[in-house]
């Protein structure tokens, strides 16, 4: 878990925030001279949270902790400084968007390379590749940049209005300047946030394997978050040029990228105004201490020790802790039902109608094998179901039956054999492409988003089903997605869970979640439903509520089932598949499986002849 | 008194309810089959008895000493050894390596000759690393590493699990030494017909509750048990 | 212009520093391993070593005696930090562990500049070492020949209480499954605080033997880290044989490609580790750990 932002999208983003920070940023350059700030600390402050929104979209939204950002703030910048120092070009929103694409390329290159890994092993690629970045900018290419020197000479910024052009000269154009661009930064940034694009970068944070499971492609979608940052950071580089007229090679040291982390983390992660705050609080303690006599030395060490404590006790930070007590207030006025488990719908299922076998299949394994070293998981199994089948696969322990089921998913490559849907094979697919196709699995241990919403949950399954695999609409609004809204809804009702759609999903009870775990794969709309124990640890009341269930979703798609409980197996399936030490040894109708010798020897273990002792 | 006494356990997997109230005793020399279907709690018993799991009500008693919220280790220093269904030998270990990590911390060790005179085979191989084993010497490794400890209750864990009927037979024949020899087992195994073989009393668990309890010749004498709980 | 001396003397440059960096590698690819922590706060615990070293020294003018302080003082706050703070991190998912270790890394860096300043300081080489000797091929620092004698005889040290003691069993197991570690009735816990604690001793160390070479400052541990992580990338995690392959591949390559083309040094060593990662991402002597 990673309990940054539990903030919800609402249909229509509140303009509050907005206003806010448009409110803040006019008022804040009149108000800052009284507590000793200056209108040059209020630009810093406003440069490093605009590379705070950047890095709050890939750390606190996307969950992906990145140790090299100070490489694009350093890109950014020198190209910025480059071009207008050198006068190649005068006009500085040119020489900021340069900075910015050189920032974006260096960001798919680095990104290409650190995502390749995950986790621990990120934050390392990262950290090394933005070192590798510093020395490049302080010896092979420092007849551009000034190495250790830096680039002096930037002039100030002007604003080319067509007719003429606008020097800004003065310290409050020059905020002003900045304040416009971090205004729209900031309101981007909540663009991407609240669009479809945005909540898949949180179900990556939340649950980066059923996230892909559920069809999107989790790798697009953590380069382009990465990128994004990337020009954030390159965008604030090259204002700390301007701004200081001057471009510093610290802009590439490993203090930049850890400064980020530090502001970010004590503001609050997955807030995008925290990072603001938390430059705010350490360039304003920068300066305030240097002035109080013996503790000048002492302000890293003690916003040091402020952050380790926020990381171990406040892991939301400041915005977040503040926004934690004031929805908990909010929630408590509002709060009628603490409510009984939701029952499942208990209207009748319909009647069974037998497939028709005679149909081409629709899904189809043939001679699938998967070999662990030399442990042969899965020894040539073929099957093949028809549309609208129901089938069960089941097995004793160590059968193969799950290794069986992954490499149908995708989730576990075939080391032999072919899989086919609807006639054409996608052997060697990975998950998120076979469920755009049209199969997909449920988990046996709940995968769920667990920070969000049960209605978030849902929809982020029923996005990739309405958007494909990927599609860059940060600018879009959820509700513009066609046909999201009738998906949801439906799928919440499907599986009962409609009264329970504005809970976070870590607090249902363990029924609903499985419930909302067989949900998430209902929302892709799939043609082939692969459910892995799907009555795994239930009681047995919630176990005959979900056998209801599956026999109402089984009226309208083909089922692959798994299953240790013999008696729901019995009940829902047309066709049974037994597979034993990797090996298919029976297959038919469920009368002929319960009354099969062979079937029965296996899972009694009669091969063999033993005396008693 | 019992070496083993179980009362009224119920224990959760994260948020899923998967033992209810399971009660059990276990006496000195003796040999006690753990039966049930699929996913019935056979294994979560074991892994609860050896602390892997700690239960949300009810106690564990081992020689009348309350066991329960301790951590594996400090049970497995009482006696209890769990011979895991994963068989978890230590790929990176040798085979003699792997017995000493064993013994390290046993009040009481065999000497590693007598372990190879009952696994010649792994006699054999002492010099070779766990990830070479095949699975049967992997299973002999795993239940000799309880031996070395001199574990006085054992817990196995589908030791015929995937392995092939000839080295299942030599596999049993040790496990009937040991039984023969006094050592006290509890064994989980979906070969019925092996596990009964070994045992005197047999227990038979579904969707976690205990169901029923007797010999083992009463439960083969008695049909719908088999038909309901362990058949298909 | 490249001549034979000039080679000899660069390959035995990036030994000596390949070595170095082996062994605070080591420290941290066993921490790694056995307790899946990053600790980002290694480094800093080598730049303590090379303090504790430089006032030991000071006030006693015995080397050994500085090695051997330097070595137990870090020994000592390993031991702290893991009761006090580290072992709570265990459960709590990789991005928390990072941050913890690194807002660590702060608060010991910044104890330290309170205490000694920023401005860097120096340990003198022992009497032992001054000088310089003949190697046959090239004339060289006496000390640095001691030191990769020095790193040589504790990389032996370390690796015979890894594999030769019941110790080492018990951590080469850990790293691979902690669990059955315990279930085979080990503490496992108090394993774990060993580890931690002989893994800053081991960056402790390298910092005081360090300090004659380089120059000792606050901010000393942060490049040793990152390349450190590069060795681990390079050697795979958690191996013994991967942390030295990975150390002498970093060491020669920064040693070689500042004899031909001194801009490009550092910039090489990512650019091996760049390489390693697209052909062969669990790095050289990866292995696969269970989870």
């Amino acid at each position: 878990m990673k309990g940054y932002s539990t903030q919800a999208p609402r249909r229509v983003p509140s303009l509050l925030p907005l206003i806010a920070v448009a409110v803040g940023l006019v008022i804040f350059p009149f108000v800052f001279p009284f507590l000793d700030g200056t209108i040059d600390v209020a630009d810093r402050i406003l440069v490093w949270g605009l590379f705070g929104l950047g890095f709050d979209i890939l750390f606190g939204y996307t969950g992906l902790l990145s140790f090299g950002q100070a490489a694009f703030f350093g890109a950014g910048g020198f190209t910025t400084a480059y071009l207008l120092a050198g006068n190649i070009t005068s006009s500085t929103i040119l020489a900021l968007l340069a900075g910015m694409a050189v920032a974006a390329v260096l960001g798919v290159i680095i990104g290409l390379l650190s995502l390749r890994r995950s986790g621990i092993y990120f934050a390392m690629l990262t950290l090394a590749f933005g070192e590798m970045l510093f020395f490049l900018e302080n010896s092979p290419l420092r007849q551009w940049t000034g190495g250790e020197n830096g680039l002096p000479g930037v002039p100030k910024p002007n604003l080319p209005l067509g007719f003429t052009t606008i020097e800004l000269h003065s310290a409050l154009a020059i905020y002003a300047f900045i304040a416009v661009l971090f205004f729209v930064g900031f309101w981007l940034a909540r663009r991407i946030i609240v669009s479809p694009f945005g909540m898949v970068l949180r179900a990556i944070r939340e649950n980066v394997e059923r996230a892909g499971a559920v069809g999107h492609d989790v790798l697009l979608y953590k380069l382009v978050a990465f990128v994004i940052a990337a020009v954030y950071g390159g965008l604030a580089g090259g204002l700390l040029g301007l701004l200081q007229g001057y471009m510093p090679p610290d802009a590439f040291y490993l203090e930049t990228s850890s400064q980020l982390i530090i502001q970010t983390v004590i503001g609050g992660a997955g807030t995008l105004i925290g990072p603001l705050v938390g430059a705010a609080i350490w360039l304003y303690l920068y300066q305030i201490l240097q002035i109080v006599p013996g503790l000048g030395g002492a302000w890293k060490l003690i916003l040091g020790l402020v952050f380790v404590i926020l990381v171990t006790g406040l892991r939301q930070g400041i915005v977040g802790g503040i926004l934690l007590v004031w929805r908990r207030r909010r929630a408590r006025g509002g709060q009628a039902e603490a409510g009984a488990v939701q029952p499942i719908d208990d209207a009748p299922p319909p009647p069974r109608v037998k497939p028709d076998y005679t149909k081409p299949p629709i899904l189809e394994a043939r001679d699938l094998s998967k070999h662990y070293g030399g442990l042969l998981a899965v020894d040539k199994v073929s099957f093949s179901v028809v549309e609208g089948e129901t089938r069960a696969v089941i097995g004793p322990n160590g059968a193969g039956k799950s290794t069986f089921f992954k490499m149908l998913a995708g989730a576990v490559q075939a080391t032999s054999g072919d899989i086919l849907f609807a006639g054409a094979p996608i052997t060697g697919l990975d998950a998120a492409r076979i469920c755009q196709l049209g199969v997909v699995r449920s988990f046996q241990i709940n995968q769920i988003f667990p920070h969000l919403t049960v209605r978030e949950n849902i929809t982020i399954a029923a996005l990739a089903r309405r958007r494909g695999k990927f599609r860059p609409d940060m600018l879009s609004r959820i509700d513009a997605v066609p046909g999201l809204d009738d998906l949801v809804r439906d799928t919440l009702a499907a599986v009962s869970l409609t009264a329970r759609g504005d809970r976070r999903a870590s607090d249902l009870a363990y029924g609903e979640k499985r419930r909302l775990e067989i949900a998430l794969a209902l929302a892709t709309s799939p043609r082939v439903l692969l459910l892995d124990e799907p009555t795994a640890g239930m009681s047995p009341a919630e176990r005959s509520d979900t056998v209801r269930l599956l026999k109402r979703i089984a009226a309208a798609m083909t089922i692959v089932i798994v299953e240790h409980d013999m008696d729901v197996v019995f009940e829902l399936a047309d066709r049974v598949t037994v597979l034993s030490e990797g090996r298919k040894i029976a297959e038919g109708e469920p009368v002929e499986i319960q009354n099969n010798p062979v079937v029965r020897a296996a899972y009694l273990g009669g091969e063999t002849e033993y005396e008693p002792a | 008194m019992s070496l083993l006494e179980i009362d009224a356990i119920n224990t959760y997997y994260g948020e899923a309810h998967v033992l209810f109230d399971i009660s059990l005793h276990v006496e000195q020399n003796e040999v006690v089959a753990l039966l049930g279907r699929n996913g019935a709690g056979k294994t979560t018993t074991l892994k609860t008895i050896m602390g892997v799991l700690a239960p949300q009500s009810g106690a564990i008693r081992v020689n009348g000493e309350p066991v329960q919220g301790l951590a594996p280790y400090q049970i497995a220093r009482r006696g209890v050894q769990l011979v895991p269904e994963e068989r978890r030998i230590i790929g990176a270990l040798t085979v003699e390596e792997n017995l000493e990590l064993a013994a390290l911390s046993a009040p009481q060790r065999w000497s590693l000759s007598r372990i190879y005179q009952i696994f010649p085979r792994l006699g054999e191989r002492r010099k070779n690393h766990g990830n070479e084993l095949s699975g049967g010497e992997q299973q002999m490794l795993a239940i000799a590493r309880a031996l070395i400890r001199d574990a006085k209750l054992i817990l196995l864990d589908e030791p015929f699990e995937g392995l092939a009927p000839l080295i299942v037979r030599d596999l049993l024949k040790v496990c009937r030494l040991l039984a023969d020899e006094g050592r006290t087992i509890i064994i989980v195994e979906q070969n019925v017909a092996a596990a009964l073989s070994l045992a005197q009393r047999c227990y038979v668990l579904n969707n976690g509750h205990m169901v029923w309890e007797g010999t083992g010749a009463a439960l083969k004498a008695d049909p719908d048990i088999m038909q309901t709980h362990l058949g298909i | 212009m490249v001549t034979w001396a000039l080679l000899w003397a660069q390959l035995f440059n990036g030994l000596v520093l390949g070595a170095l960096l082996v062994l605070v590698a080591m420290g941290l690819t066993i921490v790694f391993g056995t307790l899946g922590i990053v600790n980002f706060a290694h480094g800093a615990l080598y730049m303590i070593g090379a303090y504790a070293g430089y006032v030991a020294f000071l006030h006693t003018q015995s080397f050994i005696l500085a090695m051997v302080s330097g070595a137990a003082v870090v020994l000592l706050i390993g031991v702290i930090l893991e009761r006090g703070l580290i072992r709570h991190y265990y459960a709590r998912p990789p991005e928390d562990q990072i941050l913890v270790t690194f807002g660590l890394a702060i608060v010991l860096i910044e104890i330290v500049r309170l205490i000694f300043g920023g401005i860097s300081r120096r340990t003198d080489e022992p009497i032992w070492g001054n000088g310089v000797v003949n190697l046959g091929l090239l004339y060289y620092p006496r000390y640095q020949v001691e030191v990769l004698g020095i790193v040589t005889l504790v990389l032996i040290a370390l690796y015979l209480v890894l594999y030769r003691t019941k110790i080492g069993l018990i951590v080469r197991a850990g790293i691979e499954d902690p669990l059955m570690v315990n279930i085979l009735g080990i503490n496992v816990t108090r394993t774990f605080l060993l580890v931690f604690g002989l893994g800053a001793m081991a960056a402790g160390f390298a910092g005081v033997i360090n300090a004659p070479i380089v120059s000792v400052d606050p901010d000393m541990g942060a490049p040793i880290l990152i390349q450190c992580f590069v060795v681990i990338v390079i050697g795979g995690v958690g191996s013994f044989w991967g942390a030295v392959a990975g150390g002498l591949i970093a060491g020669e390559t920064l040693s070689l490609t500042t004899m031909v083309a001194p801009d490009y040094a550092q910039v090489m060593l990512f650019a091996a580790m760049a390489f390693i990662l697209i052909v062969r991402p669990q790095g050289l002597f990866g292995v696969k750990t269970r989870q």
